[in-house]
């Protein structure tokens, strides 16, 4: 009897956890050879980069994080020399946990087309971003409107325009 | 020349006033005898054809595999009124989704077959057309995902769907409604789901006081005029711009942007929310945002009914929201005073976006007779 008080407590405890425990990931999927799950130490693997950029505070902060196209490189996606033809009919759809959705044309993100870096950040000023806006949000450096600086972000897909 | 072709035109006037005498006479003979024959309901057949102003955009979701139809719509109607998908008899989606009430029951959580309560609020279900997830946590993909989980929940209508699929097939009038929808006479599970489904996309609410002026024939009082500016605009005290910002989720035409946040009821959200098959602490108490049409008519209001009126909404928005680690962004530090940490909006400010709000009913969506209980019209 006791012991399936215990099991049946463990169960209860784990239950009551479970929402503590999972991390935040990014998914990259779609029009790639290889979908990536990208959490937080998957992140430190690529080359890190900062991007200076005002916040709804109207202060500079300066975000660091990943390249996207750094990341869309290494999931396959038609980057650098391929990205001609009909491949400049694809986008990158950025979905956040609210639901909220923005898109890139690929050529916004490639350095060929433009110098204006586009990043997935996990850090502001050198701390982790606040819950509300992270643990991953999109800074696009330069550009007037926050609005695509999209927050909370758990999914990038590359589609083509149809 | 003229008097001639005056003439002309009169002859044949005449003899087509009698051909229509005839036609007409034809016409009740046969109407008179498929009434004294007749048991058969006529099936409206074809493509379903949407109508809704452009400015709704053209985002809508109809999946491939479950095109809409007229004959589908038919039979989804009568399926969405039908009691026997209860194991009681008594209850259909439309007791706990009333037209009247712009499809919800005015309910804080509404009473299934076995007197138990609802998990969450009963859903207005208005331009679904346009929805992509569904559910106040967003669960299901596709309305067809959605329908199956009320029927068969024990504390909504709590059938299960062979029982459903077996009471359905020992009616007259189904098989041969399935018939004409999908080529033979098999009801099965999905096939229930799919003509709701169908039925539910045609649910579209485009009619309001607020579509109207959108279409510059309706001319809002002064008040529902601030309350729309409070509505649409951030606070920005610094600059003396008052507003309440509403539109950053309740935004455009449809005021629908399919959006899922946790909008500070509770420090600690009793209902996981979202969370509970994400698992990530920041979508604790995270909930879709609803649309706002009709919402004059869909208390209570929230998840869980706990507001019964519009002024407890504008106020919890206005000076009661709760901080929390899981607190959406927008509604942190918002506020029409300098250094505030609520929003504070007057007491007349609140009247006015009350005032805008009620602009938001639409009178020709809640007495559509395409939308109403067909059983009371239709032999079964």
């Amino acid at each position: 009897m006791k012991k399936y008080t215990l099991i049946l407590l463990l169960l209860i405890a784990g239950f009551g956890t479970r929402a503590q425990t999972k991390e935040a990931v990014v998914k990259v999927s779609g029009e790639v050879t290889s979908p990536l799950t990208i959490g937080s130490a998957d992140l430190q693997q690529y080359k890190q980069t900062t991007v200076i950029r005002k916040d709804r505070d109207g202060k500079d902060h300066t975000y660091s994080g990943v390249i996207v196209s750094d990341i869309l490189t290494k999931a396959g996606v038609t980057l650098g020399s391929e990205l001609r033809g009909e491949n400049l009919a694809k986008f990158l759809l950025v979905e956040a946990s609210d639901g909220y959705q923005v898109l890139f044309a690929l050529a916004e993100l490639d350095k060929g087309f433009t110098d204006r870096t586009i990043i997935l950040a996990d850090k502001i000023d050198g701390q982790p971003l606040a819950p509300a806006d992270g643990p991953f949000r999109i800074i696009v450096q330069d550009e007037k409107k926050p609005a695509r600086c999209i927050k909370q972000v758990t999914a990038m897909k590359v589609m083509f325009a149809k | 020349m003229k008097d001639n072709r005056q003439a002309n035109y009169k002859l044949p006037l005449s003899l087509r006033k009698g051909k229509v005498c005839l036609i007409l006479c034809l016409l009740l003979v046969v109407a008179g005898l498929t009434a004294y024959t007749g048991t058969e309901p006529t099936v409206p057949m074809g493509d379903y054809v949407f109508n809704y102003p452009a400015n709704f955009g053209n985002r809508i979701n109809v999946p491939a595999n479950n095109p809409t139809t007229q004959q589908g719509v038919y039979l989804g109607r009568l399926l969405f009124y039908e009691p026997k998908l209860s194991a009681t008899n008594t209850i259909s989606c439309g007791s706990c989704h009333q037209q009247s009430k712009a499809f919800t029951d005015g309910k804080a959580l509404s009473i299934g077959v076995n007197n138990g309560l609802a998990t969450r609020n009963s859903m207005s279900l208005a331009n679904l057309l346009w929805a992509r997830k569904f559910f106040w946590d967003g669960r299901a993909a596709s309305l067809e995902g959605q329908v199956a989980f009320p029927l068969t929940n024990p504390h909504e209508m709590g059938q299960p769907i062979e029982v459903s699929v077996q009471k359905l097939s020992n009616t007259k009038v189904y098989p041969g409604l399935f018939k004409i929808v999908y080529g033979d006479s098999t009801i099965t599970g999905e096939r229930i789901a799919k003509a709701i489904a169908q039925f539910e996309r045609t649910l579209i609410s485009a009619n309001s006081r607020y579509d109207q002026y959108l279409r510059n024939v309706y001319q809002p009082t002064d008040d529902e005029l601030k309350g729309m500016e409070l509505f649409n605009r951030g606070a920005d005290p610094e600059k003396g711009i008052r507003g309440a910002n509403c539109t950053h989720c309740h935004g455009g035409p449809k005021t629908y942007l399919e959006l899922f946040h946790n909008n500070g009821l509770d420090s600690i959200s009793k209902d996981e929310g979202m969370a509970a098959f994400t698992g990530l602490v920041t979508d604790r108490g995270r909930f879709k945002v609803p649309t706002l049409r009709n919402i004059a008519l869909t208390a209570p209001y929230m998840h869980d009914g706990r507001f019964k009126t519009l002024d407890e909404v504008v106020d919890h928005y206005s000076e009661h929201i709760k901080q929390s680690v899981s607190l959406s962004a927008f509604l942190q530090g918002e506020s029409n005073e300098v250094g505030g940490k609520s929003l504070k909006l007057q007491p007349k400010e609140k009247k006015q976006l009350i005032a805008f709000l009620n602009m938001l009913t639409d009178s020709t969506f809640i007495t559509d007779k395409r939308f109403a209980d067909p059983h009371r019209s239709t032999k079964n």
